[in-house]
């Protein structure tokens, strides 16, 4: 379906982009490759161009589609860092890093961030220059991981537990579109106005591109609100017995929305494995008992907590407090105050950070399954993917936040694993697969769907709306060049599933032809 | 032991590709800098930096050594010119929270191009050769009679129980900073010898995937030294190459303790033997050498780690006594009377590399003395006069970096951050105070 990059079309691409930033070299090919925190698959392309601005952005694609060779565009990637290889059929691969551009209107409290810009740089921008507000950049993410790749891929901020997913703190986007068009949603649309409002002068498409892992359009401008950043920061913990104990309290502080709920900007949890396989197997204790003995609960919820004041953060941890104690009579379990070390309280304010990282040292790799669920379904949930890690021979794992005052909730199982022993993938798939059918009958999402797994399972189940997303992708992308098979677009890219729209393969239909559209300067 | 690729193997699959690595202070956002340039997390990776690829940062060469443990990328000279295009500094290594041993994976990817039969690049040839013959053991050309040519004293005494093993910087190319070290050893009261067979420690080989001629060096060195107590050493590289490789691709303990020459001086001042009199009034910056500074230290805290079976409890002790290597020279600089001293924003386990390591300075000199003039950047925002270290090697592509920033301030007749500065070995001011 697809045609090769010739000689003939890395000319072309030097012509765009400058012969600086265009490469067939094999090994700095190879380099682009990952396999692990947000995803498996991955396969190497066959060029790679580092594009300067949003006009060879376009100017590429024009390209592309005139000869039919896919495109995957990617800059930090997601929250895991860099995450987002070329799948089948590779082609060309647009690394965005050199648009790393960065606006701040205090304001209209806004930023216009570019693709390559990475949390950590946002972060020493804004110390330095912008210390009363904070860039949303993710929590838990490494500091190389950028702001745009989580807030397209609808990923969690700072402060998620107050404002929901990322995608609900952009204001408008700057989108080169796979025909080459470009445009610009909210009232950016309108040449010459501020992103002030999301909605724009009618429809707002912003949708179609949140979450579509780069397969409806390149994104190379987003307007992202910034956050008020009080300076009287804490974080408090609270045990229990199960997972309901995290889950219910949880739900009694978020409920209300306003007051102390409101200051509660990252509510995040897990089990006690989550400490424990930070750590090589063979080099730290497997016994729960050694983790009691430190003083730490089976499961727990942290509460990160800002404030505009000392009495204000003194009268939400006592709140929090109260509920913990009704909730412990009313369940009639225990749920005690954690004790967190001053070095551990700072090590959770620390934005970016780390802490995401260190799972491949229990084995050699690891992989984040991101699932939302309603807040209140999240135990159950992680109650049935820690039965069935274990099941599959993986430490269960278990992370959970609260998204948008308990109304969501992001649930991830790190399944650490050996990346160098035979099957293991395999095995993954497979662990992958069960829990997905279980999940998706049970109502729930997966929230960055792979394709190989998430998505044609997800898309068997809710037809129609597959055949939407392939009417738009097809209006959009009319020869099918951006990202090809990433959101199982087309069908017969990633599965032998029977496609959804019955429709005839994509090799037979008329999208085979390409057409040559025009850039609009 | 863990030499070759395959060894590493295990340990090259934890990379998940954060990236993480590619900048100094990557877990400290929130550190306070001086501006807004040197503040929070900023890159650190020499190689990345000058080529901006992915596949010159370690966070696309570890992928790459993966693709090269699976078979899915041929060796080739296209593939060896991208590995070797690393200075080996180890900032990767700091940064990395699945503590992943960055340089180790390169110097083996290296060792396991060229050992499937790709040339070594042309330079790096060149050394080996030099290094593996027999009349000449240095990478510098110099004839081998004349290694110890710079030293009055008694040479190959086996009445003492300490060696200085002067390294081929020292013996041919700065031997002002072999000679002030002798001098300060005698000051310490020491009575030491030098060797006059003596060969290159092999860590150019090392660096640059020549196990072959390296494996060779380090024999004939373990072997010369083997009767003395302690080997002294000057050289960052020397010292890191003895002390953290020869045991490591050896698989043996060394027969002998070694120390650089500023842990002598450091142990003197510590226990009173030593008081430093005569003041040094200026204003100065201290340049980390990787070699001596971020790599023991790195390996000092995984020694502790490798004898331990709770990392959870253990983790913080072996990060203490890595930063308390950290301290060495800074412990030596406070005893010295009127010396102001103005600390870069990347140091320690964080500074940023001369630029000169892993090869890089004879292969791509471009790339070095971009280094050097990045670095000379950050060490003249501190306002300092001179720019400390302790290392031959920096020492040259440091002064190398202001020749050049004096040569492009003459052709476009603007000032230039760095070109001021007085490059200063350490050993030679301490031999000038003692």
């Amino acid at each position: 379906m697809y045609n090769k990059v010739t000689d003939d079309v890395v000319k072309k691409l030097v012509a765009i982009c400058g012969e600086k930033y265009v490469t067939t070299s094999e090994p700095l090919r190879h380099s682009y490759m990952a396999r692990g925190i947000m995803g498996l698959e991955a396969v190497l392309p066959e060029a790679i161009i580092r594009p300067a601005n949003a006009d060879e952005v376009s100017r590429v694609l024009v390209m592309a589609n005139e000869h039919l060779i896919p495109v995957t565009p990617a800059a930090g990637g997601l929250s895991g860092g860099f995450a987002l290889p070329a799948i089948e059929p590779g082609g060309i691969y647009m690394d965005m890093t050199r648009m790393n551009g960065l606006e701040v209107d205090v304001e209209n409290r806004v930023m216009v961030v570019e693709p390559g810009l990475k949390s950590g740089d946002a972060w020493r921008i804004f110390k330095t220059k912008y210390p009363e507000w904070a860039p949303p950049i993710p929590d838990g993410a490494p500091p190389a991981a950028t702001v745009l790749g989580d807030a397209i891929e609808r990923g969690f901020s700072l402060v998620t537990g107050v404002y929901g997913p990322q995608a609900d703190m952009i204001m408008g986007l700057e989108v080169v579109l796979p025909t080459g068009d470009v445009l610009r949603t909210g009232s950016w649309a309108v040449p010459g106005a501020k992103p002030f409002y999301r909605w724009g002068p009618g429809p707002n498409p912003d949708g179609l591109f949140l979450g579509s892992q780069g397969s409806m359009g390149i994104i190379t401008k987003a307007a992202i609100k910034i956050v008020p950043h009080p300076h009287f920061k804490t974080v408090v913990a609270y045990g229990g017995e199960s997972f309901e104990d995290i889950v219910k309290p949880t739900w009694e502080v978020s409920k209300h929305e306003l007051g102390i709920a409101d200051r509660c900007v990252m509510v995040q949890g897990g089990n006690w494995q989550l400490v424990l396989t930070r750590w090589p197997k063979t080099n730290v204790p497997l016994d729960y008992e050694f983790y009691k003995k430190m003083g730490m609960s089976e499961y727990w919820m942290n509460y990160e907590i800002w404030a505009w004041s000392q009495e204000e953060l003194d009268f939400t941890l006592k709140k929090i407090d109260e509920i913990y104690k009704a909730y412990e009579v009313k369940a009639n379990t225990k749920c005690p105050q954690q004790y967190l070390h001053p070095k551990q309280i700072a090590s959770r304010l620390k934005k970016p950070n780390k802490i995401a990282i260190p799972y491949a040292l229990w084995e050699a790799g690891f992989l984040f399954i991101t699932w939302y669920c309603p807040w209140l379904e999240s135990a159950n949930m992680m109650e049935q993917y820690c039965a069935k890690m274990e099941e599959y021979g993986f430490p269960p794992t278990m992370w959970v936040a609260s998204i948008d005052h308990g109304r969501q909730a992001i649930v991830m199982p790190i399944v650490c694993f050996d990346s160098t022993k035979p099957g293991i993938y395999d095995k993954i798939r497979e662990f992958n697969l069960e829990t997905t059918k279980s999940f998706l009958k049970q109502g729930w999402l997966n929230y960055r769907p792979d394709p190989f797994v998430h998505a044609p399972e997800t898309f068997s189940l809710a037809k129609d709306y597959y055949k939407m997303l392939v009417k738009f992708r097809k209006v959009l992308d009319p020869n099918l060049i951006l990202h090809p098979g990433r959101l199982a677009i087309p069908w017969e890219a990633v599965t032998k599933l029977p496609n959804p729209c019955g429709e005839p393969k994509a090799s037979e239909s008329k999208v085979s032809k390409p057409t040559k559209p025009q850039v609009k300067k | 032991m863990t030499s070759t690729l395959e060894d590493l193997r295990m340990i090259n699959a934890r990379c998940i590709h954060c990236r993480a690595c590619q900048y100094a202070y990557s877990g400290e956002p929130d550190r306070e800098g001086q501006t807004e340039e040197y503040t929070g997390m900023i890159q650190g990776c020499p190689a990345g930096l000058y080529y901006g690829w992915e596949g010159y940062f370690n966070s696309g060469k570890q992928w790459i050594a993966r693709a090269f443990l699976n078979n899915e990328i041929k060796p080739s000279k296209e593939l060896l010119e991208v590995v070797e295009a690393c200075t080996t500094c180890g900032n990767c290594e700091t940064q990395c929270e699945n503590r992943i041993d960055t340089v180790s994976v390169t110097e083996a990817l290296r060792a396991a191009i060229i050992e499937a039969g790709i040339e070594p690049l042309a330079k790096h040839k060149k050394f080996g050769e030099m290094v593996g013959n027999d009349l000449l053991r240095n990478p510098y050309n110099e004839p081998r009679e004349k290694r110890t040519d710079w030293f009055a004293g008694a040479k190959d005494r086996k009445d003492v129980k300490v060696a200085y093993f002067v390294g081929c910087t020292g013996a041919y190319r700065q031997q002002h900073i072999a000679k002030h070290t002798a001098s300060l050893l005698k000051k310490l009261g020491i009575d030491f010898t030098v060797l006059t067979s003596e060969v290159c420690c092999g860590s150019p080989m090392l660096r640059t995937g020549q196990k072959a001629i390296f494996e060779d060096v380090m024999r004939k060195n373990i072997e010369l030294f083997k009767n003395y107590e302690t080997v002294v050493f000057s050289c960052a590289g020397c010292f890191k190459t003895f002390r953290n490789d020869y045991p490591r691709i050896s698989g043996k303990p060394l027969p002998f303790k070694v120390q650089h020459t500023m842990e002598l001086v450091r142990d003197n001042i510590r226990s009173g033997k030593l008081k430093i009199t005569k003041p040094y009034s200026k204003t100065v910056t201290w340049h980390d050498p990787c070699h001596s500074i971020r790599h023991v230290g790195i390996a000092i805290e995984k020694d502790i780690l490798s004898r331990s079976n709770n990392w959870l409890t253990d983790a913080r002790t072996a990060e203490k006594a890595k930063e308390a290597w950290f301290e060495l020279p800074r412990e030596v600089m406070k005893a010295i009377p009127a010396l102001q001293l103005k600390e870069m924003y990347r140091v320690k386990g964080d500074s940023f590399c001369c630029g000169a390591g892993g090869g890089v300075k004879a292969q791509f000199p471009d790339m070095a003395l971009a280094t050097a003039k990045e670095r000379l950047k950050e060490a003249a925002s501190t306002g300092a006069q001179v720019l400390l270290t302790s290392c031959p090697f920096c020492v040259t592509n440091l002064s190398d970096g202001i020749k050049a920033l004096k040569e492009e301030e003459a052709l476009s007749h603007k000032k230039l951050p760095g070109s001021d500065l007085e490059v200063v070995e350490l050993l030679q001011l301490l031999d000038q105070l003692i």
